[in-house]
């Protein structure tokens, strides 16, 4: 066993793969925060003035909050003035097709594998791809429109469909929310807008893919999905950052709002550099996300696989507001060397006959802690309001941390919840077995740890399984076939 | 909050004895701490309204009650929190001593959570040392009861501390009546190879009960905690679990009956601090009426601490659309070669299993009954001596009668 553990802390130390920096010309607004600031990134932006107003409200709301401190994470202290608060790879003028893009940015996304020319033909997947603070092209344009299906840049959204932001934006996730999310309403500069209209399903899956690239920045993205009764949409997010020593914010906020029986399902693959094998650098990552059930009959899906970052701060959530809406949760993270994850869900349960799902994996190997974070909330009018709660985690080496604390509150004498939690190692017996049919070690701990996050990756879409799959190779080889 | 700063602890009226220098420093803390707001984790769910509104004043005259118990035991009165040597009886093998003044110096109490235990350190009337020094025949009873015309508060303090190789078994009978505060805090320790087997049967009418039970286990010691509890007004149980060295072992098993008017707080934590320690828990809660039930269940198991195994799994049903149960079972786990789980469920009674019952002729009430009380006996089941299983399974069937 401690030949494999040894093997195991070999591996993982891998070398993160998309740590390249893309040399380009970047339109940097000067470092700090104030009023200027975001004044200017509304005016490079050419947003109305409601848009500016609605980012001072924000950011003089976050003022007078504080930093959160109630995550199993440590924190170092953030230097918000520091921080430049916009970047944008340098273009003449907004490319009008992907031909007229900046060939060095395509070459960035084709080199992380990200198929925003003729490959995406063949995937078959639309993407809009973000470079720092902008979206630099959205693929099959066209076909969406066809469909009826607006999926653009948010800066686009703002100015092209400024009656569905503003009924939108801040409904789910309201800048007073949370310290992160306050400071995201203030500044965030782009990300994606998706509208699926009434009794439309998607005709392709939609993908985000965020790069962080310039130095010193911040990336405060914001992404919102609103699909219109009977709609559904399947969106993939996807996300990478150059190596450096020092440590980069990103702080982002998803809202998805489903109206009656439309669905959502939300995939992620984060990436994130999560720093050296020390713990230099890497990014920040602190995240909301939420999804509103607003209607009856009204679904929406997370999926989540999570192995960058040097700190994770992220619990995709679910309201289920609509009577017989449904959440689902599914997560494997996975943290090695000094990186440190306090993630998971809230499913808080308002309508009646609600159901929710959570899957949890954590992996934790090296010196890094990883925590499950969870609530279930029935509330009093909540009849029937069903929950099944799963999280397992696996320990690999003897310098790690896993942790699991579930947040169970019930007002409804109809409801039903259920929670499981294990934690281990791998098990001898199953290395045992394993070799004992003539798998040797990596092999076996290979099958174990695909077996461990199996439930989880079955909800991925196809492309992400195979990227979710090759990502764990990668921060786990030997571990996972 | 600061108006229970001065009902509770106000600046004056340290007693100046020989531990005023403790009390002292606790009061500071508890004044640079303050009592615990919402925003408290461990206070989460639990509201301290109840006792902001009471006005404190005297601990009453009239006579508390006396418990009557179907198996010979020895019994030790705490009346209104105060010793009692009249309706005392101490078996050999044990000693009951006032506390000195060195046990109290290296104590620490960590955090705003622990507000209650800084209180009572500052402000306890009485502090005791209850030494068990051999194996005891028969139970050593803890009677603590207040009166009707209880409305003080109180801030018991017992040290209980069982020799290498003693064995024990202490039930906590606790019965208070009366609008005031008992705040009670217990130092549990076992020395290598001893055995305690401690019972609490719990309940209080109006009075509001806090207390934190601390026990330490040293190797091989062996450390089982049962409790039935009636609930109160106001009740919160803090039970730590130190397992110190390897083949300590703990237990925790518990069952809390919940009615209207009654909140009652759970918060146990096992901490494996060495390996080859191992713990089980399992607690049911059951909420009818208005009442509120709150489980934090924490398994804590440090770095190093391999070859650790503990399991937790915490059951409760919701009887009433009033009542609300919060629970809220942790892991945290530093070391690999453990094994480590934890279970929760929300629910009511089964429709199935009722309609089972009521096809074999049981008419629906008792169906109920006998459902509830299959659901709440489970955590009993595993108590070793017949005659103290029964008297608890009789009271749990007593209980649930009124339900």
């Amino acid at each position: 066993m401690s030949e494999t553990v040894e093997q195991v802390q070999n591996l993982i130390q891998q070398r993160y793969k998309a740590g390249f920096f893309t040399d380009i010309e970047a339109d940097k607004v000067r470092a700090g925060l104030d009023e200027e600031i975001i004044a200017m990134i509304s005016a490079k932006k050419n947003e109305p003035a409601w848009m500016l107003e609605w980012r001072l409200k924000a950011f003089h709301h976050w003022q007078t909050m504080k930093t959160p401190n109630w995550a199993l994470l440590k924190v170092p202290a953030i230097d918000f003035q520091a921080i430049h608060y916009y970047a944008a790879p340098k273009q003449k003028n907004r490319p009008k097709s992907l031909d007229e893009v900046d060939p060095k940015l395509l070459e960035t996304f084709d080199k992380l594998g990200v198929p925003l020319h003729e490959r995406a033909r063949l995937a078959g997947v639309a993407v809009d791809a973000v470079f720092d603070s902008v979206s630099v092209g959205t693929t099959f344009q066209k076909e969406l429109k066809e469909a009826g299906v607006i999926f653009c840049s948010f800066s686009e959204a703002v100015q092209e469909h400024p009656e569905l932001v503003q009924e939108y934006l801040g409904s789910v996730v309201p800048y007073t929310d949370n310290y992160f999310a306050a400071l995201n309403s203030a500044v965030f500069s782009d990300g994606s807008f998706v509208y699926i209209p009434e009794g439309t399903r998607c005709p392709m899956e939609l993908s985000t893919y965020f790069r962080i690239n310039a130095r010193d920045t911040g990336q405060f993205e914001r992404t919102l999905i609103i699909a219109e009764p009977g709609a559904e949409v399947s969106y993939l997010e996807g996300c990478t950052a150059p190596m450096r020593d020092e440590n980069q914010l990103h702080a982002a906020v998803v809202e998805l709002v489903a109206r009656k029986k439309a669905k959502i399902k939300y995939s992620t693959v984060q990436n994130w550099y999560p720093g050296d094998e020390n713990g230099k650098g890497g990014i920040y990552n602190f995240v909301t996300k939420r999804g509103d059930c607003r209607e009856d009959d009204a679904r929406i899906s997370w999926t989540q696989v999570e192995t960058g970052s040097a700190i994770t701060w992220k619990y995709p959530s679910c309201i289920l507001r609509g009577d017989r809406s449904a959440g689902e949760f599914y997560s494997v993270a996975l943290t090695h060397n000094h990186q440190q994850a306090d993630t998971g869900t809230k499913m808080i349960h308002l309508g009646k006959d609600t159901t929710s799902k959570i899957i949890s994996k954590g992996i934790s190997a090296g010196k890094s802690n990883n925590t499950y974070r969870g609530l279930v909330r029935i509330a009093k009018r909540a009849e029937n309001a069903r929950n099944y709660t799963q999280c397992d985690s696996l320990l690999i080496g003897k310098t790690c941390g896993a942790h699991t604390f579930p947040y169970i509150e019930s007002a409804n004498a109809t409801a039903k919840i259920e929670h499981e939690a294990t934690t281990s190692r791998i098990g001898e017996d199953q290395l045992f077995y394993c070799r004992s049919r003539g798998l040797d070690e990596e092999d076996a701990v290979a099958m174990i740890v695909d077996g461990f996050c199996k439930e989880v990756f079955k909800e991925l879409p196809m492309e992400f399984a195979v990227e979710a799959k090759a990502l764990l190779e990668i921060s786990l080889e030997g571990a996972v076939g | 909050m600061s108006a229970l700063i001065d009902q509770l602890a106000p600046e004056s009226g340290l007693p100046d004895d020989s531990h005023a220098e403790v009390r002292r420093r606790a009061q500071a803390r508890l004044m640079s701490q303050g009592f615990p707001d919402p925003k408290t984790e461990a206070w989460k769910y639990t509201s301290l309204r109840v006792l902001e509104k009471r006005e404190f004043q005297g601990i009453g005259q009239q006579a508390v009650p006396r418990c009557a118990l179907p198996f010979a035991a020895d019994v030790l009165a705490f009346d209104n929190g105060q010793y009692n040597p009249d309706a005392s009886t101490l078996p050999d093998g044990v000693r009951l001593e006032p506390l000195d003044a060195q046990s109290l110096e290296t104590l620490d109490y960590a955090g705003r959570e622990d507000a209650f235990a800084w209180l009572n350190l500052a402000r306890f009337e009485q502090a005791w040392k209850l030494s068990i020094d051999a194996p005891l025949a028969r139970p050593l009873v803890l009677a603590f009861a207040t009166s009707d015309d209880f409305s003080g508060a109180v801030h018991p303090r017992l040290h209980i501390e069982l020799a290498a190789n003693a064995s024990a078994t202490l039930v906590e009978w606790q019965h208070g009546q009366g609008e005031g505060l008992v705040n009670l805090v217990e130092q549990i320790h076992l020395n290598p190879n001893a055995r305690l087997h401690h019972l609490v049967q719990r309940q209080h009418g109006e009075l509001a009960w806090v207390q934190r039970t601390d026990v330490s286990i040293e190797r091989d010691a062996d450390y089982r905690f049962h409790a039935l509890d009636g609930g109160g007004r106001l009740v919160r149980q803090d039970l730590r679990l130190d397992l110190l060295q390897a083949g300590a072992h703990g237990e925790i098993d518990g069952v809390a009956l919940l009615d209207s008017r009654q909140h009652v707080d759970y918060h146990t934590a096992i901490n494996h601090q060495v390996g080859h320690t191992t713990s089980r828990e399992s607690f049911r809660m059951m909420a009818d009426g208005t009442g509120v039930g709150v489980f934090n269940g924490r398994i804590y198991i440090a770095r190093g601490a391999d070859d650790s195994h503990s399991d937790l799994n915490t059951g409760n049903l919701l009887l009433s659309d009033s009542a609300r149960i919060n629970t809220k079972p942790e892991l945290e786990i530093y070391a690999e070669d453990v094994t480590a789980s934890h279970g929760a469920t929300i629910g009511q009674l089964e429709d199935s299993a009722l309609f089972y019952l009521r096809t074999r002729g049981i008419p629906t009430q008792e169906a109920m009954a006998l459902l509830k009380f299959g659901f709440a006996a489970e955590p009993l089941e595993n108590i070793e001596n017949d005659t103290l299983r029964d008297w608890l399974m009789v009271l749990l069937n007593e209980h649930l009668g009124s339900f």
